[in-house]
């Protein structure tokens, strides 16, 4: 059951890109997807570490920065190539990730919350002032295009593909680690860290895997976002990008891999069809959110399948 | 009984002058006794005597500001929680903690986890040798439920079982770590009369395993039916050591609990 759903899910989301793909000529939709996908990534990350292991990160877009900007400051400052930058950018948020963990993972509570707060801060002001680096508030721009060896990936169409082609072994990769022990004491952890750690479990250990994991995919995505845009700036990367990527996840429904696309792919869009309202825009936005909180707390996945199961209820119901 | 005691077999655990305190609390205060391998041990005492205390310094949940905890000869006090558990001593709560959004069958299988190595990597590539490992896991997890009867509950969520039943899913994640030892912490509370009697049957056969075990318990009438020693806190002190009968005749012990007016 849980596997036929799985293959009916990889199925849909890779026959509507492919459609997309095939049968629309508009750069427009081709990034708006390019994005979607890019935000599913950090969203489908943070979902692993909020919705199984229970920890919350504050300043998830950190780490998002940091594969960005390492992925740009080595590609214009000293010429890499993507194939090169990628591993570093990679490594850049895992190890700052680790380092941020390590100490306040050690702890039981929310402390990985208001330590990732901080190191969002941080990393926002280090790209804002080191000028020489990383270009200012002004930005650095001059990132190439993606290119893998002789292979040139511009943007548009082609990105699209590579970025959900990504996402999608992204999401077969947190599904394994869901099903498999390591998913299974994550799950325990959430719901309690003194039963998990007194059946055996090393609590300390586990939650920093999977924050180093989220830290990891988040850099993957700004390297993917580095290249798309070819222009990086401290703004992209603030604190009100940290809060969108747990709303995306919130939204779409915590421990639900399929609803960290909804999540993302509802806060991306928004704001493109939010825009005939102007100046209230950003009133509408809250208010939708909230909306959704409260008719669905449990995110859109479930309220969706509650919709689903009730609807049919209904049905049968009034047949008999 | 009197065969039993001559054999003196090796101990299990010994706790050596342990002490703790809380504050200005002293929970326990040089406490010292072993369990032999083999045997039902129980903790008892009026509330408020240390009993969860000593479950506590012995699972490592805190360490003992004075004294030794040995486990089958060697020093565990410096061993994190999870560390005992590898070694092989496992416990249960008081108040039942279940991973209760999670199937009968997945607690369980959490309860294999310091027997099966599969990490972060081999989760994402999935080896064959990994596939190999969790199917065996989900028998031997199924075959623990086999053990306390709840093989048909193995897909439902935990938190919807009866509180009886969820008791016995969490001996059996208990269990799952393959302990030489089982602390068990007030296993009949909310149980009716059938149900402790069971449990008294369960326990019994738990122990056949060869698993020792060390219970604090409320129920006299069940301690004193199974347990083969019983060791007696008072006010983070022991006050009272021998077997059920030297207990019930044992005059400190009911004043402590006359005093307490239970």
């Amino acid at each position: 059951m849980r596997v036929l759903a799985n293959v009916i899910g990889y199925l849909l989301v890779g026959s509507a890109i492919l459609a997309v793909g095939l049968w629309v000529d508009n750069y427009y939709y081709f990034q708006l997807l390019t994005f979607i996908g890019i935000n599913t990534l950090l969203a489908v990350g943070l979902n692993m570490l909020m919705g199984y292991a229970g920890q919350i990160s504050l300043g998830h877009a950190a780490f998002y920065g940091l594969g960005a900007y390492t992925t740009g400051i080595l590609g214009v400052h000293l010429g890499w190539p993507p194939l090169v930058t990628l591993p570093c950018a990679l490594l850049v948020s895992g190890l700052v990730a680790w380092l941020v963990g390590r100490p306040t993972l050690k702890l039981h509570g929310y402390y990985l919350g208001m330590g990732t707060l901080g190191v969002g801060m941080i990393v926002h002001v280090l790209f804002r002032e080191w000028s020489s680096l990383t270009g200012g508030p002004s930005g650095l721009p001059g990132i190439p295009t993606l290119s893998l060896g002789p292979l040139e990936i511009p943007g548009g169409r082609p990105y699209m593909f590579v970025v959900w082609g990504v996402v999608l072994v992204s999401f077969a990769m947190c599904q394994r680690l869901v099903h498999s022990r390591v998913g299974r004491a994550l799950r325990a952890i959430h719901f309690s860290e003194q039963a998990a750690a007194a059946v055996g479990v090393d609590t300390a250990r586990a939650k920093l895997q999977v924050f180093v994991f989220a830290g990891v995919l988040a850099g993957l995505a700004g390297f993917l976002y580095a290249h798309m845009v070819t222009f990086v700036s401290p703004s992209s990367f603030g604190f009100l990008v940290s809060v969108r990527i747990v709303a995306m996840v919130v939204i779409g429904g915590m421990a639900s891999i399929w609803g960290s696309l909804f999540g993302a792919s509802l806060l991306t869009m928004l704001p493109e069809w939010l825009h005939v309202f102007s100046e209230y825009e950003v009133l509408v936005y809250g208010l939708i959110l909230v909306v959704v909180m409260i008719f669905f707390p449990q995110g859109l996945t479930r309220g969706m399948l509650d919709l689903y199961e009730r609807a049919r209820r209904g049905k049968t119901g009034s047949g008999s | 009984m009197n065969a039993q005691e001559e054999e003196k077999p090796a101990p299990v655990l010994e706790l050596d002058r342990v002490s703790k305190s809380f504050g200005g609390v002293r929970a326990a205060q040089e406490v010292s006794f072993s369990v032999a391998s083999g045997h039902i041990h129980a903790l008892i005492g009026p509330n408020g005597a240390g009993k969860t205390t000593l479950f506590n310094l012995i699972t490592g949940i805190y360490p003992a500001d004075d004294g030794s905890v040995l486990f089958e000869g060697r020093d565990v006090g410096r061993l994190e929680v999870y560390e005992r558990v590898a070694a092989g001593i496992a416990r249960t709560f008081q108040n039942v903690e279940l991973f209760t959004g999670m199937s009968v069958l997945e607690n369980v299988m959490v309860g294999l986890h310091v027997r099966t190595r599969c990490g972060f990597f081999g989760a994402l590539a999935k080896w064959p040798w990994v596939r190999r490992e969790e199917e065996q896991a989900r028998g031997t997890a199924l075959d623990w439920l086999k053990f306390v009867g709840l093989e048909k509950m193995a897909e439902s969520q935990a938190g919807d079982l009866p509180f009886g039943w969820q008791r016995l899913v969490e001996i059996a994640r208990a269990l799952a770590s393959r302990p030489r030892l089982l602390l068990l912490d007030e296993p009949a509370a909310g149980l009716n009369a059938r149900e402790t009697r069971d449990l008294g049957v369960l326990l019994r056969q738990i122990r056949t395993r060869g698993v020792t075990l060390l219970l604090v318990e409320h129920d006299m009438s069940l301690t004193m039916e199974i347990s083969d020693r019983i060791v007696v806190l008072d006010q983070g002190r022991k006050i009272a050591e021998g077997t059920p009968r030297e207990i019930q005749a044992d005059e400190k012990v009911l004043a402590a609990y006359l005093g307490q007016g239970e």
